[in-house]
């Protein structure tokens, strides 16, 4: 199938003392290694309770933003299809090697039209889900604050949300669930897109604005109650909240955002509907862009667009 | 005690010790566009016109270029004042959202201001 999902999301923090409370003490992450990066970083590995492979946060000290993200693909050959197809749309692509990534296989890498590095690799070493999966319990006893499972998207900015769009259709197979557009006529210009290769939502998003920028990365949740659960450890531990509890029209998710202490957006998500390849694409006019963030408010803030690392 | 003289008004806010530019104000009622309140995105820059001020945390460099740092720009959700900072906003305008606090904050600030006015005469 090519794509199963975004694997891992790396990120620059600020101060990681800080970071690791955030990450392990609110949000519940298990770390899994902590290290120094070949430029000299101090780096810290994660995993949720409900994921199996080693990481899929990567946090490392000095910056703010993404660094990369990680696509973890099915079978070994995908990862040739994907070279194939990545240097068919023009991109460079180089060969990564086992151990450049802790605990990761071979693999690709290159930098997308976005400025986004992404990799593409196909093992990762397994740890195993916190129920493990023989007659596995439903979560864990003791979850540590909001105790998320597992990393769930991300939504990034580039100047060309278009050849975005075109690269992860055709490099990566996705496509969209939902657009948001200037009208609904052929020559529309595009604003944002929510594409995915699978039942899931959205894995990664994409909306006009600066080259290489980071709007958020999400952590999965169930439901509605979560969401509010969620927010109220935000407020106990006095994490920057963005966003309180509401839906998007965009996914019809249930939504937080918040802040890491660099100032880095996440969010934690829950709902939506299924994705199928052969869905319509829903199709949100420019004009009702408020209502397709924010349901309820029906307005965009003003951090929304202009807040990014 | 810190003031913040807000220009071009010249509205004059007390400042608790160690509190942020950002914390200071918003305690004393007042808000402006900010975005992370982390100093990650940049959004909550101000001009400094006067005064010192010290980043409470690490700031990236991405956020407060060399040259910001030498020129006033002021990262204001994680400046800690130093001593009177006067101030001015950039496109965001500073405006009072909560006048309860406005006014606890004025007499804050006068109660702080009077033991420096000499006693007068008898
Ligand atoms: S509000 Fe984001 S840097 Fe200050």
């Amino acid at each position: 199938m090519g794509i199963m999902r975004m694997g891992y999301a790396h990120v620059r923090v600020t101060d990681m003392t800080e970071a690791k409370n955030h990450y392990a003490s609110t949000l519940g992450l298990y770390e899994t290694l902590e290290d120094t990066s070949p430029e000299g970083n101090k780096r810290v590995f994660y995993k949720g309770w409900d994921e199996w492979d080693h990481h899929s946060v990567v946090l490392e000290e000095g910056g703010v933003g993404v660094v990369k993200y990680g696509w973890k693909v099915e079978h070994e050959a995908d990862i040739d299809a994907i070279e194939k197809k990545a240097q068919t749309f023009g991109l460079t692509v180089e060969r990564m090697s086992s151990g450049e990534n802790p605990e990761v296989g071979d693999g690709i890498r290159f930098t997308t039209t976005s400025d986004h590095v992404f990799e593409v690799y196909h093992s990762q070493t397994s740890i195993g889900t916190e129920v493990g999966t023989h007659n596995p319990d439903p979560f864990p006893r003791h979850l540590v604050g909001v105790g998320v499972p597992a990393l769930d998207h991300s939504l990034i900015t580039c100047e060309d949300p278009k050849l975005m769009e075109k690269l992860l259709m055709e490099v990566f197979g996705f496509y969209a669930t939902e657009r948001v557009q200037t009208s609904l006529d052929a020559d529309h210009d595009l604003v944002g897109t929510w594409l995915t290769s699978n039942n899931q939502i959205h894995q990664l998003a994409v909306i006009g604005g600066p080259q290489g920028k980071l709007h958020h990365f999400a952590f999965r949740l169930d439901d509605w109650s979560q969401v509010g659960h969620a927010a109220d450890i935000f407020t106990m531990d006095d994490v920057s909240v963005d966003v309180t509890p509401t839906r998007h029209g965009i996914t019809r998710g249930q939504t937080t955002y918040f802040f890491d202490p660099s100032g880095n957006r996440n969010e934690v998500f829950a709902g939506g509907y299924l994705a199928y390849p052969d869905r319509p694409t829903n199709v949100w006019t420019v004009d009702q862009l408020g209502q397709g963030i924010f349901y309820h408010a029906r307005e965009l803030n003003e951090r929304f667009t202009t807040v990014l690392t | 005690m810190t003031t913040i003289i807000v220009q071009p008004s010249g509205t004059e806010i007390h400042v608790e010790p160690g509190d942020t530019v950002l914390s200071g104000l918003q305690k004393a009622g007042y808000a402006y566009t900010v975005g992370c309140r982390r100093g990650g995105c940049g959004i909550c820059k101000i001009d400094v016109l006067d005064g010192e001020f010290s980043y409470c945390r690490p700031v990236a460099e991405t956020v407060i270029t060399d040259e910001e740092r030498a020129d006033g720009t002021c990262l204001s959700c994680r400046a800690v004042p130093g001593d009177d900072l006067t101030i001015q906003m950039r496109d965001a305008s500073l405006r009072l959202v909560n006048p309860l606090l406005g006014q606890l904050n004025e007499k804050a600030r006068k109660r702080a201001k009077a033991p420096s006015t000499p006693p007068e005469e008898q």
